[in-house]
């Protein structure tokens, strides 16, 4: 199966400079496991923060853009894992290996099967 | 009872869990069971099978191989030939023993923390022991129709999301065990509010020994198993004991102990001692010596052992701080320093969060009577009645309300 490890955190942790060495280290960790995972990796991604997003929304037959994400939130999605694994607890035990900065959630989510 | 009731109730969870590890499908584990029982109505007239749990089983396999067979059909797969059909002779013949027992790891499909808690009580209850939905949903006090909706959504969670039908490893099992244990807690919770028996809840008291003895025997290094199989046997020991002729409930400590059950109290201390010798204690291992240190007591003569329960409670709170925890100290505390410390200990506690919880406010009103303040017992107790509780804590609490101040 193909799980989606969405990742969660304060993305206010991270100040608002690209390069800090909060930034390498976190993407130094993320490396490191996207090497661990080898095959099991499908894909995966960091997103800009959320003062960059862009909210498309459809209501009542109307589409209008506006800015920021869809919902202001605590945590924030900041990236994702895209991986193989045979179940969800496979799945889980790699989600538990994400890095985040200090504190958040990963929310695992399989992916339809077609 | 017919034949095939008392067998469907017997062998259902059995026969489900070896259903659900061969086809990895709840679903089809459970309609496969149903099938076969809806065939039974009519094969087992007038010869009822020699053993009727393999019948069910050679059944319920072969409805859900044929279901199988059918969806493959329409999804255009090429199939192998079927498997003879099983005749009937085979049938009565059939031997129970060669069913494998997965009920552990159904247990743990269902417990899996992926699952919303009390899904997973329902689902155990359900699946494993084999109750209805009705009886369930009666036991939790919610609609039968938002159980069943609950129920659905947790299967279709297991299927969708991939739960492994697959042992957990040990090295998951820390975190994975304390899910079923403490499923198993909260499914015993509730067989165990209700003190006559008769009410509500207490159909499946028989079920949680059952599973905790299987979890007991098939997982005997880990101390906190055998430490709820002893408190779930001391517990339901006294059962006999916690209601008077009039039906009214009778507290723990004006209980006669010539009536609890000692063949039962024995194989709780068999648990314990076997738990104990594990090494040092935990919580579950404390709770449990709570019990047997009451089960020790051989007639009302014998004092109350209120000063041990309360060191043993003191040393729970040092693993466990939880106001249920607390609650039962401030019990065993009003015994030992009077009921002005005791009460002054509860109001400490969140009552936001106790407001639903019968026992803070019976054990509330009891200190107040004590402490001469009738009018806020007795208002207490009206507060506790409007909770709505079983016959027998209804009719003690009315005693007591009508006593306050007397």
């Amino acid at each position: 199966m193909q799980y989606m490890l969405l990742i969660y955190e304060d993305e206010a942790g991270y100040g608002d400079k690209q390069d800090t060495p909060e930034i390498r280290d976190i993407t130094a960790r993320h490396m490191a496991l996207v090497g661990e995972l080898g095959s099991t990796l499908v894909s995966g991604a960091g997103l800009m923060p959320t003062a960059t997003a862009t909210t498309v929304r459809t209501k009542g037959g109307k589409q209008a853009v506006h800015d920021g994400p869809f919902a202001e939130t605590k945590e924030q999605l900041g990236g994702y894992y895209l991986i193989e694994a045979p179940d969800l607890d496979a799945a889980i035990a790699i989600a538990k290996r994400v890095p985040l900065r200090v504190e958040g959630a990963i929310e695992v989510r399989p992916l339809i099967v077609h | 009872m017919t034949a095939l009731d008392r067998a469907a109730r017997d062998h259902k969870g059995r026969v489900i869990a070896a259903l659900a590890a061969r086809f990895r499908d709840l679903d089809l584990a459970e309609e496969g069971f149903a099938e076969a029982c809806a065939r039974a109505v009519t094969a087992w007239v007038p010869t009822p099978p020699r053993d009727p749990a393999a019948w069910l089983y050679r059944v319920a396999d072969r409805v859900a191989l044929d279901a199988l067979r059918r969806q493959a059909i329409r999804a255009g797969a090429a199939l192998p030939p079927p498997d003879p059909e099983p005749n009937a002779e085979d049938l009565l013949m059939a031997d129970s023993t060669l069913i494998p027992d997965e009920r552990l790891r159904l247990i743990f499909i269902c417990c899996h923390p992926a699952i919303h808690p009390e899904a997973r009580a329902a689902l155990t209850l359900k699946l494993v022991c084999g109750l209805s939905t009705s009886e369930i949903a009666r036991a939790f006090l919610i609609p039968e129709a938002t159980l069943a909706q609950r129920l659905v959504r947790a299967k279709r969670k297991i299927a969708d999301a991939g739960v492994p039908f697959e042992m957990p490893g040990p090295d998951a099992w820390p975190e994975r065990l304390s899910a079923v244990l403490s499923t198993i807690e909260i499914a015993y919770a509730k067989a165990h509010e209700d003190a006559g028996g008769a009410g509500r809840h207490a159909g499946y008291a028989r079920e949680i020994l059952d599973i905790t003895a299987i979890l007991a025997s098939l997982i005997p290094q880990e101390r906190e198993v055998l430490a709820l199989a002893a408190t779930v046997r001391f517990a339901e020991a006294r059962r006999p004991a916690r209601i008077d002729s009039a039906g009214m409930m009778v507290p723990l400590d004006r209980q006669d102990p010539a009536l609890w059950d000692q063949a039962l109290i024995a194989d709780g201390r068999l648990h314990l001692a076997r738990a104990l010798a594990l090494g040092t204690a935990e919580a579950r291992t404390l709770q449990a010596l709570i019990h047997a240190e009451w089960c020790l007591r051989r007639s009302l003569d014998e004092p109350a052992p209120w000063r041990s329960i309360l060191v043993l409670y003191d040393a729970l709170l040092e693993l466990r701080d939880d106001p249920v925890i607390r609650l039962n100290r401030a019990v065993a505390l009003a015994e030992i320093a009077g009921p002005a410390p005791a009460l002054a200990e509860i109001d400490a506690l969140d009552a936001a969060m106790l407001a639903d919880f019968l026992p803070w406010h019976v054990v509330r009103a009891d200190l107040l009577a004590r402490l001469g303040q009738y009018d806020a017992a007795r208002s207490t107790y009206d507060a506790v009645l409007q909770l709505g509780p079983e016959k027998a804590e209804r009719l003690w609490l009315e005693a007591q309300r009508a006593a306050a101040g007397q």
